[in-house]
C-alpha cells in the first residue's frame, strides 16, 4: 500500500529538496578556505525554512532518506551515503554493521547493530528499542509515516501498534540485544532503502510518552532537542553520548542549530543573500531561489558561488483517470500529451534554471534506472495541430470541454500557475479546460477515494527512495488501487502482465539489475499515455557566506545538514 | 475636471477592451514562451518587461501574457466590479435607511440596529469569508459586488436614515402628510429628491473605496479567478517579481493608482458642487 508521496509531506524532513544532476562533480559548497573535517567543529548554525516542523516524532516523520533535520537526532538502521553526486543515491550501514542480510527470496532481513551504540540518556541502544520504534509506528495515534511497511511486513495490515495493550508485532523478531529480523509477505529486494526512514530509529520503551514524545524525543544522533515548538522553532545541540568514531557519514560540526520555520520564502532568499549577522551562518533546508535570485546569480560571481543546485527525484505529471469518459479513449489522452506546451509550464514553474521538461514518469538518475523516451513527440511548445487531429478521430472535432481539478497553491509546483499553462496549450488543441482549484487538504482526500476522484488532476510524485520501484508500484499496480481512499493509482491500471513484472522486479535484492527494468517497464508503461509528464524539478538553493562543506548529494539534491560548517 | 476627464478615459477604455485588444493584435490569456528568458526564471527578454511593437506594456514574466490586454480587461473588472458594488449598496442603504425614517419606532429600532451591526462588522474579513464559502459556480465579478455590497451598505443606509429624519419635519413634507399621501409615497416622491446631493457625494466616494476592496480581495486570492485578470491579481503575482521585472509592477499598480486618485478627486468635485457652503464653485 505504497501510497503518499515523500517528500511533501516531510516533517521536518522538508519538503521539496530537490536536487543535485548538476553538482554531479563533488563540489563543494562556497567557503574561503578548504574544508577539513577534523577541525571544522564549533559555532551555531542557523536554518530558515518556510516549513516542516508540525512533526518531530519519528513515528510520525514522512522523509526521504531520514529527511534534512530528523537524521541530526535519529540514527536508524541504514541511511544515505552522504557523498556528493550519484554515489549518494545509496543507501550505508548507520546504526547497524551492514545493509542487512536477505534470506528466503529477500522475504527475511537480518541486521545486527554496530557495538557501543548509546542514546543521549547513557543507555545502550538495543535491538528491542529499534522493533519498538517501528511497533509505535503502526499506531494510530501516530499516523503520518510512510505505508510501506505496514504492507511489507507479516500481519502489519492488522497491527494496530503496542499501545492499549496491543502486544508487539511477532514478524519482527529480536533474537538477541545486537539481533533484528524481519520477516516480510512478499519478497523486498528494496529493504535496505526503507531502513532509512525515522521509524527504524530507537525508541527506548521507558522513554516513550506517546503523543507527547516528540517534545522530548531521546536521541541516538549527534543532537538531541533543546527546545521544540511545534511549527516554529527547534534548538538542537549536542549529544554527548554520540561519537564519530560510531558514526562515520555524520560530521555534525556545528555545537548548535536553531532552525526556525514559518518564514515566507522571499524572506528566506533575502535574508540569505545578505547574510547580516547571523544570517551569515544560515542555510535552508525548503526554500528554493525566486526569479529575483535568479537574475542576481547572473550579475554577481560572489552569491553565484553560494548556491547549490541538485535534483530530487521527483514529477509533476498530468494524471487521468482512464475509466472516466472521456479519458478512457486513449486517442484523447495521447491528444493531450501531443498538445501540452511544456515550456510554458517550465516557465511558470520558474524557468529552466528550476525545471526540466518531462517526458518520462522516472526522473532522470542511474539510480531510478530511467530510459529516455518520448512517445508522443510534440517538441518544447507542443504540437496542436497532430491533437486535434487525434481528437476529431476520437469524435471530438468539435472541440471538447474538461475540468481539471488541481490544489489551490502553488508552494509544491502543480498549482494554479502550471493549471494556467495547461489550459492555455489545450486551448490551442481545441480543448476548453475549466478550472477547478481544491484546497490542499481537500485534494488528498478527494483524489485518493476512485470514487470521488476528478478525471483529470494536476499531480506530483516524489521518490520515497532513489529507486524505480517507490514510484512505479502506487502508481501503475493494480493491487494498489485504494477504494477507501489513499489511492494513488489514479489512471485505475490494473494491467497483469505489469503486476507480474512488478513482482518479479521487487525480488531483485541488487538495485543494478533492478534499475534497467524499472525502466523499461517505465518505458512501456508510458505507451498507454496514463499520464502527461510535465517537469521534473531542479533545486537550486543558497547559503550564507562562512557556510563550508555545502555540496549536494542526489538522494536528495540538497546540501547535508550533518556535514556543513560554520567555523 | 481632470479627475473626470481620467475617469472617463478609463472607463472608456474598460468598455473597448475587447476593441483594443484587437488593434493590439493580442489577447490576456494566450501564454507567449517564446518571449521568455526561462534561464533567468522566465522574465520577458528585452527592456522594460518585454516592451515591443506588438506588446505595448510588455509580457507577464513567467507566463508571457500580453500586459496591455491584461491590464484592459483588468479595468473592466476593476471598474465593473467598483461600480456595479456602488450601485448596489445605494440600493440596499437607501431602502434600508427609507425604512428606517418612515417605518415607525420599531422598525426603526430594528434597522438601526441591523445597520450598527453592518458597521462595526471588521468588513474586509467577513468579505474574504463570504468569498470562500459562496459556491464557485457564481460569476466572480457579481460576487465580488455583491459581497463588497453586503459587508458596506451601512453607511448608505445611516446617512440616508438620518437625512429622511430631518426632512420629515419639514413644512412641504407636511403639506403632503395633510393632504393625503401615504408614508410609501412621502418617502419617494418628497424626501428622496432632497437627498439627492449627499448620496450622489457619498457614492462617488464609495467607488473607489469599493476599487481597493476588490483589489484587495484579488490580491489576496479571494477575487476572480484566474485567467481573468484584474489589477488587484496582478498586483498580487507581482509582489515576487518587483526586481526582477519592476514594469510589471508599475503598470497595474499604477493604473490602479491613478484611478483611485481621479475618482477621489472627481467626488471631492462633486462634493463641491453640492455643498451650499462652496456656493457651486468647483
Amino acid at each position: 500500500m505504497v501510497k503518499r508521496t515523500v517528500v511533501l509531506l516531510g516533517a521536518a524532513s522538508l519538503a521539496i529538496a530537490t536536487g543535485a544532476a548538476a553538482c554531479g562533480g563533488g563540489s563543494d559548497g562556497g567557503g574561503t578556505s578548504a574544508f577539513d573535517p577534523g577541525t571544522c567543529q564549533g559555532g551555531t548554525l542557523t536554518v530558515l525554512n518556510q516549513g516542516g516542523l508540525d512533526e518531530f516524532d519519528p513515528a510520525r516523520l514522512y522523509t526521504s532518506g531520514g529527511g534534512a533535520l530528523p537524521t541530526l537526532v535519529y540514527r536508524t538502521l541504514t541511511t544515505r551515503q552522504r557523498v556528493a553526486g550519484e554515489a549518494g543515491t545509496k543507501p550505508v550501514p548507520d546504526l547497524a554493521t551492514d545493509l542487512g542480510t536477505p534470506s528466503d527470496n529477500a522475504k527475511t532481513w537480518k541486521f545486527t547493530l554496530k557495538d557501543g551504540l548509546r542514546f543521549d540518556d547513557g543507555t545502550p541502544i538495543t535491538s528491542a528499542d529499534v522493533k519498538y520504534g517501528i511497533e509505535r509506528s503502526f499506531s494510530p495515534d501516530l499516523p503520518g509515516g510512510a505505508p510501506y511497511l505496514h504492507d511489507w511486513l507479516v500481519g502489519g495490515g492488522s497491527y494496530k501498534g503496542p499501545y492499549n495493550g496491543g502486544g508487539d508485532l511477532k514478524s519482527i523478531e529480536t533474537p538477541d540485544p545486537k539481533t533484528i529480523v524481519f520477516k516480510l509477505r512478499q519478497p523486498h529486494g528494496d529493504f535496505s532503502y526503507l531502513a532509512t526512514a525515522t521509524q527504524f530509529a530507537p525508541v527506548p520503551k521507558a522513554k516513550d510518552t506517546g503523543t507527547k514524545y516528540k517534545n522530548a524525543p531521546v536521541s541516538s544522533g549527534p543532537y538531541r532537542v533543546d527546545k521544540y515548538e511545534p511549527g516554529r522553532k527547534l534548538i538542537l545541540t549536542r549529544n554527548p553520548n554520540w561519537s564519530r568514531t560510531l558514526d562515520n557519514q555524520r560530521l555534525a560540526c556545528p555545537d548548535r542549530i536553531e532552525v526556525t520555520s514559518g518564514l515566507d520564502k522571499t524572506v528566506i532568499n533575502q535574508r540569505l543573500v545578505s547574510g547580516a549577522g547571523a544570517d551569515a551562518k544560515a542555510i535552508t533546508t525548503d526554500a528554493t531561489v525566486g526569479p529575483e535570485q535568479l537574475a542576481q546569480l547572473g550579475s554577481d560571481p560572489n552569491l553565484a558561488k553560494r548556491v547549490a543546485r541538485g535534483v530530487f527525484g521527483e514529477t509533476k505529471y498530468l494524471a487521468f483517470d482512464a475509466t472516466k469518459k472521456p479519458f478512457d479513449d486513449p486517442r484523447v489522452r495521447q491528444a493531450f500529451a501531443y498538445a501540452i506546451n511544456r515550456q510554458s509550464v517550465v516557465n511558470a514553474v520558474g524557468g529552466s534554471a528550476l525545471a526540466t521538461p518531462a517526458t518520462t514518469f522516472l526522473p532522470e538518475g542511474k539510480a531510478f534506472g530511467q530510459q529516455p523516451y518520448d512517445h508522443f513527440p510534440a517538441g518544447q511548445t507542443g504540437n496542436p495541430g497532430k491533437a486535434k487531429e487525434l481528437l476529431a478521430q476520437a469524435g471530438h472535432a468539435n472541440g471538447l470541454t474538461v475540468e481539471l481539478a488541481f490544489p489551490n497553491s502553488d508552494a509544491e509546483g502543480y498549482g494554479p500557475k502550471v493549471a494556467a499553462a495547461v489550459q492555455d496549450a489545450l486551448k490551442q488543441a481545441g480543448v476548453t479546460v475549466k478550472q477547478k482549484p481544491l484546497g490542499e487538504e481537500d485534494y488528498r482526500t478527494v483524489i485518493g477515494k476512485p470514487a470521488t476522484q476528478p478525471p483529470l488532476t494536476l499531480q506530483s510524485w516524489g521518490a520515497d527512495w532513489p529507486a524505480g520501484g517507490p514510484f512505479l508500484i502506487p502508481i501503475f499496480d493494480g493491487r494498489q488501487i485504494l477504494r477507501d481512499g489513499g489511492n494513488f493509482n489514479l489512471a485505475q491500471l490494473d494491467d497483469p502482465a505489469v503486476n507480474k513484472e512488478i513482482d518479479a522486479i521487487s525480488e531483485l535484492t541488487d538495485p543494478a539489475a533492478a534499475a534497467p527494468r524499472w525502466g523499461a517497464l517505465d518505458a512501456e508503461i508510458g505507451k498507454k499515455a496514463l499520464i502527461v509528464p510535465l517537469y521534473h524539478p531542479k533545486a537550486v538553493a543558497l547559503y550564507g557566506k562562512d557556510v563550508k562543506n555545502a555540496y549536494v548529494d542526489q538522494w536528495r539534491g540538497w546540501y547535508d545538514v550533518a556535514a556543513v560548517s560554520v567555523k | 475636471m481632470a479627475g473626470l476627464a481620467t475617469v472617463v478615459l478609463m472607463v472608456a477604455v474598460a468598455l473597448a477592451a475587447p476593441l483594443l485588444c484587437a488593434i493590439e493584435g493580442q489577447d490576456p490569456t494566450t501564454f507567449h514562451s517564446d518571449l521568455l528568458d526561462s534561464a533567468r526564471g522566465g522574465v520577458p527578454h528585452g527592456s522594460f518587461g518585454g516592451v515591443s511593437a506588438d506588446h505595448w506594456l510588455g509580457v507577464e514574466p513567467a507566463t508571457g501574457r500580453d500586459v496591455f490586454a491584461r491590464v484592459v480587461h483588468g479595468a473592466r473588472v476593476s471598474l465593473g466590479v467598483a461600480l456595479g458594488a456602488t450601485v448596489l449598496e445605494l440600493l440596499v442603504g437607501i431602502a434600508v435607511g427609507l425604512g428606517a425614517g418612515f417605518g415607525g419606532r420599531r422598525a426603526d429600532a430594528v434597522l438601526s440596529r441591523l445597520i450598527e451591526l453592518s458597521l462595526a462588522f471588521p468588513s474586509f474579513l467577513l468579505a474574504l469569508a463570504l468569498m470562500a464559502i459562496v459556491p464557485q459556480s457564481m460569476p466572480r465579478p457579481l460576487l465580488l459586488a455583491c459581497v463588497i455590497t453586503a459587508v458596506s451598505w451601512g453607511n448608505v443606509a445611516r446617512v440616508t436614515r438620518s437625512q429622511a429624519l430631518s426632512l420629515r419635519r419639514r413644512d412641504y413634507v407636511d403639506a403632503a402628510r395633510m393632504s393625503g399621501a401615504r408614508p410609501s409615497r412621502i418617502a419617494v416622491r418628497e424626501v428622496l429628491p432632497g437627498l439627492t446631493a449627499p448620496l450622489l457625494v457619498l457614492a462617488a466616494l464609495k467607488v473607489p473605496l469599493n476599487m481597493v476592496s476588490e483589489a484587495g480581495l484579488s490580491f489576496l486570492g479571494a477575487g476572480v479567478r484566474p485567467p481573468t485578470p484584474s489589477w488587484g491579481q496582478m498586483l498580487s503575482t507581482a509582489t515576487t517579481w518587483f526586481r526582477a521585472d519592476p514594469t510589471y509592477v508599475i503598470v497595474p499598480g499604477g493604473l490602479l493608482f491613478l484611478t483611485l486618485l481621479a475618482c477621489t478627486v472627481l467626488a471631492e468635485g462633486v462634493r463641491r458642487a453640492m455643498d451650499p457652503r462652496w456656493g457651486g464653485r468647483s
